[in-house]
């Protein structure tokens, strides 16, 4: 990775631990994310006729998580943000019921050039664990920040 | 499980996953933010305009669906995939309303007998062909019954 | 022989490759009836010294080396034979090197660096060779096929090519592990070391080629 040196932003961010919050996952929630992003798997459709046979999407974590629920670490660059990547370890299914606890942390900030110029990028790990503490995914975000083409 | 399965015995590395042909519709992208927020205000996912006073062309996909597709390439193959890992990249935006391929291929195989491990990688291209997502995505398939 | 001079591993940020697994992959394009003999990990903006492919090597049949790819004032360049002596002198993590300074210093010690992807937007050489400015005309090899390329950038580096003359080489600039090998290097000698691949480069004896030329 590229040293940070030189970036400007709020350090006192990294590694620590923030809460995100608590979601219900609810039987429509499922069924409505798999549908619209064109799932055709009947186990996360729920188009079964036993009512126990419904398993979130292993993606389903981002309804739970956007930019406003992460710390604002004050990065002094650009003026354009955009998701870079994003890597989900799924460890165990979720299921309509459950309630998952959410936490993050900032893990890392660098620069690289690339087609539209210097970008900056930060890396948050979040975690999800459900309301028997066990963890049902890990999640690794990159947003990239850059200024807009002139 | 169907004769359509797939299982762990079947799989080189080289196999092909897919492909898999999308074209995002604007509608889609409303119906997916809606599951989030189902009152929404404009923005560069829903709304040209939007978009365009952030400096984009147009609305784009959200990079959140983009890997929900991109994991259906893997769960997609076969009944008896359990993925256990996707991992991207978004290399470009993806626009509405174009024709998109998801591809996958097998890349590693666990050959020890310990468990029945494999990996692949995950591409979603445009219609010139360019990478527009790349990733990597670890699964298990079953071993085929006796 | 056939070598791909420009692959990202997990090392690099945006990689989803092994090392063990480019030599897995390897044998699975060989086994298809392909060649590729080698590959250089040219990882963005750092270099291990540390790292040692050197069992991998004899044990895959393949030749593995090290490099690196950095982030400079015009554009990236690939760098082959990295010594201590060049990352005492050039922080590789600087992602404004003075590309000037950069290529009379690979000169000087040993090294040798290649703009990589000349024809790319933002981070290709040739929006940047007609400034006026010292140091450049050592300058004789750049990357000519670069398996990443988007439709106009091999265009444009193949115009640079023509118009100044230059060598040039293949790298499948790989970040995930079946795109290794896709464009490559075939090299008149034989190379062992990185000490041979930078003599191997400004001699000359060697074309750039895609994966498809290597099918027997």
């Amino acid at each position: 990775m590229t040293s940070d040196e030189g970036i400007v932003y709020d350090r006192s961010l990294l590694g620590v631990e923030h809460p995100i919050g608590s979601f219900k996952v609810s039987r429509d929630m499922i069924t409505g994310f798999a549908r619209s992003t064109g799932e055709t798997k009947s186990i996360y459709l729920g188009d079964t006729d036993n009512l126990d046979d419904l398993v979130a999407p292993p993606t389903i974590c981002n309804i739970f998580v956007n930019g406003v629920s992460r710390p604002d670490i004050k990065l002094k660059f650009g003026d354009m943000n955009f998701f870079a990547g994003q890597s989900i370890e799924c460890k165990k299914d979720v299921r309509p019921g459950d309630t998952l606890n959410a936490s993050t942390h900032l893990d890392n900030v660098y620069a690289k050039t690339g087609r539209s110029g210097k970008m900056i990028f930060a890396v948050w790990q979040t975690t999800f664990k459900n309301q028997n503490g066990d963890t049902v995914a890990l999640v690794n975000e990159s947003f990239v920040r850059r200024n807009r083409a002139k | 499980m169907s004769s359509g399965d797939i299982y762990f015995n079947d799989v080189e590395l080289g196999d092909e996953i897919g492909p898999l042909t999308r074209t995002v519709s604007s509608d889609q992208v409303t119906g997916f933010v809606a599951v989030r927020d189902p009152d929404p205000p404009p923005s560069r996912f829903t709304s040209d305009k939007a978009a365009r006073s952030e400096g984009l062309p147009s609305a784009i996909v959200p990079g959140a669906m983009n890997i929900a597709m991109m994991s259906q390439i893997v769960t997609g193959w076969s009944p008896t995939v359990s993925i256990k890992k996707i991992d991207v990249v978004f290399r470009q935006m993806v626009p509405h309303n174009e024709p998109l391929t998801l591809s996958g291929i097998v890349t590693d195989k666990d050959e020890t007998g310990v468990s029945t491990s494999l990996e692949c990688d995950i591409v979603m291209e445009n219609r010139e062909g360019v990478k527009l997502v790349i990733g990597h995505a670890e699964f298990t398939l079953p071993s085929r019954p006796q | 022989m056939f070598l791909d001079l420009h692959t990202h591993s997990v090392a690099s940020d945006d990689s989803r490759a092994t090392v063990e697994q480019y030599i897995r992959w390897s044998s699975v394009l060989q086994n298809k009836g392909y060649r590729i003999d080698g590959f250089v990990l040219t990882e963005h903006r750092q270099f291990d010294h540390g790292l040692d492919y050197t069992d991998l090597s004899s044990e895959s049949g393949l030749l593995i080396l090290k490099g690196a790819e950095l982030d400079t004032d015009c554009g990236h360049f690939l760098v082959y034979g990295v010594t201590k002596p060049l990352t005492d002198s050039i922080d590789f993590s600087d992602v404004n090197i003075d590309a000037t300074k950069l290529v009379e210093l690979c000169d000087d010690l040993g090294a040798i660096a290649i703009p990589a992807h000349p024809g790319r937007a933002g981070i290709g050489f040739a929006e940047y060779v007609s400034t006026r400015r010292a140091g450049f005309k050592t300058i004789g090899v750049v990357e000519g096929l670069n398996g990443s390329n988007r439709p106009g950038e091999g265009e444009k580096a193949a115009l640079l090519i023509q118009q100044r003359g230059y060598l040039s080489t293949g790298g499948s600039d790989a970040h995930i592990v079946s795109a290794i090998g896709t464009c490559m290097t075939l090299f008149k000698d034989k190379i062992t070391t990185e000490a041979e691949l930078v003599l191997a480069l400004r001699a000359g004896n060697y074309n750039p080629v895609m994966l498809e030329s290597s099918k027997d």
